[in-house]
Order: C-alpha cells, then structure tokens, then sequence
C-alpha cells in the first residue's frame, strides 16, 4: 500500500529533478527513491491480511514478496541505466518518472481486489510500457514497435474491459470476494456470461504477458524498444502479470476450475511450443530472448493451470529467478551491443558474443550463469524455480503437461548455450569492455542471487 | 408496446446499424461521423437506463472531445485513395472465423443465462444520478480515482515527449 | 405525461425538423446553375491550391492531448461539486467530509495540474516563437542624430 503513494509522489518528484541543471542526480535519486519504496513495502510485514480503502486493495506477505521483486528488479534495472548522461537525445527526468509510475501500476495489479484497481493498474503498466517502448525516436524500428505495441494493447484492454463488464452483469460485484460469493452459489457455477466474461477477461491478462497465441507483438516490440526497457518489461510486467491472473483464479474462480482448466491448459501447452521452438531459429540474441520470455511464460502458466496450494510460491520462486537472470543476461548484452555497434546500432547478433571469454572473463561467467539458469540447470536458481512449478504440476496429476514442458526445457537448453558456445568456443574478439562500477555491482548481484538461491532455495522459503 | 420498449428498440436499431457503417464506410472521415452517431445513440441509451451523468459525459468527452482527438488522428496520416491497403483473402477469411467464433460464443452464453429482473417496487430510481455516483467514486473509489489521476499524468507526460519538436523539424 | 426528457426528444425532433424544412424549401426556391468558378472551394479570392487534407504537425495532437486530459478531469468535478456539500454525509462525519473531500479532489487536481505545469516549462506548450529582428544598417550616420533631427524639429 505504502508504495503507491511513495511512488505516485516520488516520480513526480523525479519529473520535476529533470529541471535541474545537472542531470547527474536523477540516477542516484530514483534509486534512493526505489530503496524508499521497498523499505516502506515491508511496513505491512507480518501484519496479516489487511484490507485497504474501502476493501479495494489487498496486502499479504505473499503480495509483498512480489511486490519486493517488482521494486529489486526495478532497482538492479535502473542502476544499468547509466547510458543516459552521454546521449543528447534522451531525456532521462521522464524516462525515470514514467518507470517509477509503471512501478505503481504493477504494484496495483500484484495486490488487486477490486476490477477497478486492476483495471487502472494495468492501464498505468501498459501506458508506461508505450511510451517507453517508442523512447528511441530517431529509431525507426523503436516507433514501429511502439505503434504495434499500442494498437495491439488497446485491443487487448478492450476485449478485457469487455470481459469485466460481463462478469460484472453476470455477478453483479467488482470485488473479488463478491465474485467469488457468487460462483460458490449453484446458479453461479452454471452462468454462461460468467463463462464469457471470464475468457475474455484472462485474454486481455495473458496477452499482457505474451502467451501463445497472444504473443505476435512480443518479439518486435522486445525487439525495437531501447534494451534497457525491454528488460523493464520482460520481468516487471511479466511478475506482476503473473501476480494478477493468479489472484483472479485462486481467489475467485477456483470454484470452476474444471471449466477454465482445459483453456489454460491448452494455451500453456502452445506458448511452450511457440516460445520455446521458435526460438531455436532466431539469430539475434535479443529476438531470442524476446521467445524465452514467451517460454517463461508457457512455465509459469503451467503453476496457473496446476492451481494448487504451493502454486502462489512457486511462481514467486520462478518469477525471482526468472527477473534476475534475464536482468544480468540483457546487462551483458547492453555492454556488448554497445561495444559492438555497426553504424551507431547496437549489434544484437549472437557473432557479437564471440570470444567474450578471453578478455572479459567476467561479463561471460556472468552471461553464462544466467542462460543456465534461465535453461533451468542445477546449482542456480532457475532450476529450482522449474522443480517448484513441475512438482505442482505433478500434485495435481497434469503429467502430459509435464512431458511437453520438460521436451521443451531441453529444447531451451540448445539455444540458451548458443551464446555460451559464442563466446567461449569461438574465434572472436571483443576487445576489453570497460564496466562501470556500478553496473558490475549489478551484474555481480544478480549473479550471486541466481548462485545463492540455487544452492540453498529452502532460503527463499524461509524468508517468507 | 409500450414507449419506452419502442424507443430502445428504435435507437438500437440506429447504433447497431451506425456501428455497422463506421466499419463500412470507404473515408476514414465518414467512419468517425458515424461513430458520432453511435456515440449520440448510446447517449440515448444512457438516458434511458436512467443514467443521466453519463449521458452528458458520453456527449462531452467522447463525442466531443474524443472525436475530435480520432480527426486529428485521420489529419496526421495524410492518407490517399491509391494506397489503400490491400488485405488478403487469407486474413480477411481468418477475421470472419474469429469475429465469428466470438459472435457464437457470446450469442450462446446471452441465450442460455437467465439475467436476473429488476424488482420495480424496489428499485432505487436515484442510482444512476450525479449525487449517487459522487457519493460512491469519493468515498469507496478513492483510491482507483486517487490513481486515475496518475494515468493521466503518465499519459500526458508521455505525450508530450514523444511529440516534442525534435531539433531539425519542419514547423508547419 | 411526457417525461423531461421526452421534452428534449421533442426539442430534438423540431431542431432537425425545422432546419431540413428550411433547407428543403431553399433548396425549391433557388435557381440551380452552377458553374466551374461557383463550384471552387472559396479561399479569400485566391486560386485554391492542391487539397485541403494535408497533413498536420503532430505537435496539434499534443495539445489536443491535453485538452481531452483537462475535459476529462473536468467530468470529475461534477460528482464531486454535488456530494462536496452533502448534509447527511457531513453530519454523519462531524464535518470530517467536506474537508476530506476537498483533499481528494485537491490531490487529484494538484497531479494533473503538476503535469501541466511540467509540459508548461519544459516548453512542450510553446508554438515556435517568432523572433522579431531589429533591421541594422550600417552607416556612419550615428543613431543619436536622427533622434537629434527629430527633437529639433518636432512641432511644439
């Protein structure tokens, strides 16, 4: 709760910081301001369920621990964000602004209990994420992608506002509790406008976190936006995407699970496949993590569809796991993008990686613990984060769902080495990439994370 | 029949036939009049479910001033008779199946729920008007109202940065 | 047994009755020969050149932008003018409501009008600003001098 109106406060404070003469105070500012907002998100710890404003919004542990992944990553994020001082053309006052005004709207849709809220927050993230996506004017492709962004987005909030309309004609209540009051009756379970409503309202969430077959914008626009707000993109609204369609399930419709079971089921069986086959094919590194987030997707969805008591931390797991390999994966990128550039565009290509290793053995090993981890090999902790969400699978007997996601995982491991092989095998030089230290202490972080949850993920448990 | 019946079958005869030549019409321009139309049409259709504050913002926002935003929009991109895009049959057969489905779906699940009636004995006429509706967006909604206010704000500051006047830029 | 509104149906109905009365009769009335020069989109007596659907800056769109923001926050003070002052709810809180209802709306102006103020100096708002150019000649003749001349023979 506390963070919402940290946050609404304190981009306004950050847009206005932009006046200043000098912009080097932005950056440790919105940190500051981050490391604020994640210290008042634990005021509420341990205070039980708390209802707030009138019922509207909800605070759990659980939905603190997402929202603490939401701020971390958003914190490890914007300090990489350092490129913004040498380029002329950016204007870093809005674009940290509208990044800590995204962060509201996440937060709204982790711990929703009212349509309206979810609504609103959702509309936040993704008006953020536009205007983001096309912050490259001068690129062409930035533009292109934001347009596609937008007009494919504003359909999905329609179709989503649709389904909320027939949920609430059907149920006469926006509050998840009063949805929930009316599955539970006889007529309730049998009403086909709450059917409707509801599949048209989980399209409009799963297109916001790009599952297959909702997933055509996601590889041009993670494409075309700036990297460093692709990354914003790829784990923040995918967490809190993940957050919110798993609390409108379990909180209100877990009463017809066996009606919207086999839509679920079906979708997660196709982004695994998209996700993960397509990515075999691509050639830019970025392109290819634009899929392995469609993948991501198809894993988390598998926690969704098994809905069982474990589900909400398994998805916290793999949601963390998830966020922290893919942010040191584009930090390295970046860098190397940078270095590499071909007419002043960064190069994206995985040839940009070869013989990363001889020079700048720790930008590989960086690289290399997060494509593990992102392919889910023991010792990080992307492997636990696939054990936690197979092992609930497997509670509620989906074992064909387990086979397709463990084919698939192997088919991760292909393209996720590719890169590894890139800059460790091949013949190539990189020349010394010189790193900043902040930007180390990131890329170091997130590594020592992935590491450190790998090894001991009871860890994690215990921290809840 | 009585009135009322008369006038909401006549007027969703009117949106639903405006609706149908907002998608019909050849001129992005005669699209966006019709789409007044439909507009003015669910303003009636406002007025009688007795919610009269929504009928005006129907007419002043959207008509009014969102409609103006959608000819702003038509002026930007100086679009010509020749380049009209050619869809394939491919995509428009793909369409059809799609709006189609979704047409069936929602048409079944319409046909087979039992809508609940409205008690006229007990119904609170006052629902729909302006001190209800204060009453309610200021005291249980604070906090989404509270916010839609930073939507706006993102909204107009994204706006404003991705229309800034670049260096270089022919002024019209 | 009209309802108020059914008034305004009415209203509506005679507006547009009378108006295509109107232009109907003119239309029976008036002589109809036009030609090549009647028929020319009138543009101040000039030749009318190339099509009047050119393409805008979308610097206009911005501003439009604006102004749906303020309309639409304008909506809200409707509602809120009706209840600010509400008895029952006033009593209900000892006076608590007013003020609390002032602090919402004056919060939710206070963003926007932050955001304004923001798109305001940053100078999204300005059109291009004319420069109006001093001419300068150089001669010898100082400036002084004529202003001397003119002093001189200045009618009294």
């Amino acid at each position: 709760m506390y963070p919402i109106i940290l946050l609404s406060v304190l981009g306004i404070v950050v847009l206005f910081l932009g006046f200043m003469k000098s912009k080097n105070i932005l950056l440790p500012a919105t940190l500051l301001f981050l490391a604020l907002a994640l210290g008042s998100n634990f005021i509420d710890w341990n205070q039980g369920p708390l209802l707030y404003f009138y019922g509207m919004f909800s605070v759990t542990n659980l939905t603190l621990a997402f929202n603490a992944i939401v701020l971390i990553s958003a914190f490890l994020i914007v300090a990489m964000t350092r490129g913004f001082q040498d380029d002329e053309e950016a204007q870093p006052a809005e674009y940290y602004g509208i990044m800590l005004f995204s962060l509201v709207g996440a937060i709204m849709i982790i711990g929703y209990e009212h349509l309206i809220i979810f609504f609103v927050g959702i509309e936040i993230l993704s008006v953020a994420m536009y205007i983001l996506t096309g912050s490259d004017k001068r690129n062409l492709r930035s533009n292109e992608a934001s347009l596609k962004y937008f007009l494919m987005g504003a359909f999905a909030t329609g179709i989503m506002l649709f389904g909320i309309a027939l949920l609430y004609g059907a149920t006469g209540a926006f509050s998840l509790t009063g949805i929930r009051g009316f599955v539970s009756t006889a007529a309730g379970a049998q009403s086909y406008i709450l059917y409707a409503g509801l599949l048209l309202l989980l399209i409009g969430m799963l297109f916001k976190v790009s599952a297959a077959p909702f997933h055509f914008w996601t590889p041009d626009v993670y494409d075309g936006a700036p990297s460093i707000f692709t990354t914003f993109m790829s784990t923040i609204v995918k967490t809190a995407g993940f957050a919110a369609i798993f609390r409108l399930l379990s909180h209100s419709f877990a009463g017809i699970y066996d009606f919207w079971y086999i839509t679920l089921a079906v979708i997660t069986v196709l982004t695994l496949f998209v996700g993960n086959v397509v990515a075999v094919y691509q050639d830019s590194f970025k392109r290819m993590m634009a899929y392995s987030s469609i993948s991501h997707a198809g894993y988390l969805l598998i926690a969704l569809t098994a809905l069982t008591a474990q589900t909400e931390r398994s998805i916290l797991f793999y949601s963390m796991a998830y966020s922290v390999a893919t942010i040191s994966a584009f930090g390295v990128l970046m860098l190397i993008a940078k270095e590499k550039s071909l007419d002043g565009r960064p190069n994206e290509s995985y040839d940009a990686f070869n013989g990363l290793a001889k020079q700048n053995p720790l930008l590989a090993f960086v690289l290399t613990v997060s494509m593990l981890s992102l392919a889910g090999i023991p010792l990080t902790a992307g492997f636990w984060g696939k054990f936690f969400v197979f092992s609930s699978a497997a509670d509620r007997g989906l074992i064909w769902m387990l086979v397709v996601a463990v084919l698939m995982s192997a088919v991760g491991i292909y393209y996720y080495f590719r890169v590894v092989i890139a800059s460790y095998m091949k013949e190539g030089n990189t020349g010394k990439i010189r790193v900043a230290p902040f930007y180390q202490i990131v890329l170091v972080a997130a590594t020592v994370i992935t590491i450190l949850f790998g090894l001991a993920p009871g860890f994690f448990e215990q921290l809840l | 029949m009585n009135p009322t019946l008369s006038i909401f079958y006549f007027l969703s005869f009117l949106t639903v036939l405006s609706a149908l030549m907002v998608v019909f019409s050849r001129s992005p321009i005669h699209s966006v009049l019709y789409l007044i139309l439909t507009f003015f049409c669910l303003t009636g259709h406002y007025i009688l479910l007795n919610a009269q504050f929504l009928a005006a913002v129907n007419i002043i926002v959207y008509a009014g001033a969102i409609m103006v935003l959608f000819l702003f929009v038509i002026m930007f991109l100086n679009m010509k008779k020749e380049d009209e895009e050619a869809k394939t049959n491919l995509t428009k057969i793909a369409a059809m199946i799609v709006a189609g489905t979704l047409f069936v779906i929602l048409f079944g699940a319409y046909r087979k729920s039992i809508i609940g009636a409205y008690n006229p004995y007990e119904y609170n006429s006052q629902v729909g008007m302006v001190e209800s509706l204060g009453a309610v967006l200021f005291r249980d909604y604070l906090l989404p109202f509270e916010l839609a206010s930073v939507l706006f704000l993102i909204a107009m500051t994204g706006a404003v940065m991705l229309g800034r006047r670049e260096v270089g830029e022919r002024h019209f | 047994m009209l309802s108020d509104f059914g008034t305004i149906f009415l209203f509506i109905l005679a507006a547009v009755a009378l108006v295509s009365m109107m232009l109907g009769m003119a239309r029976l009335l008036r002589p109809n020969n036009p030609n090549e020069e009647k028929l020319s989109t009138y543009e101040s007596g000039e030749e009318p050149l190339g099509n009047a659907n050119v393409q805008f800056n979308v610097r206009f769109y911005v501003v439009a932008l604006i102004f749906v923001l303020f309309d639409v926050e304008l909506i809200f003070l409707f509602p809120w003018a009706v209840v600010f002052g509400n008895e029952d709810l006033i009593q209900q809180t000892n006076g608590q409501w007013g003020w609390f209802a002032l602090a919402e709306m004056t919060v939710f102006v206070g963003i926007l009008v932050l955001g304004l103020a923001y798109a305001w100096a940053k100078g999204y708002l300005d059109w291009v600003r004319p420069e109006p150019k001093t001419p300068h000649v150089d001669s010898p003749v100082p400036t002084s001098l004529y202003q001397q001349v003119n002093e001189k023979y200045k009618k009294s």
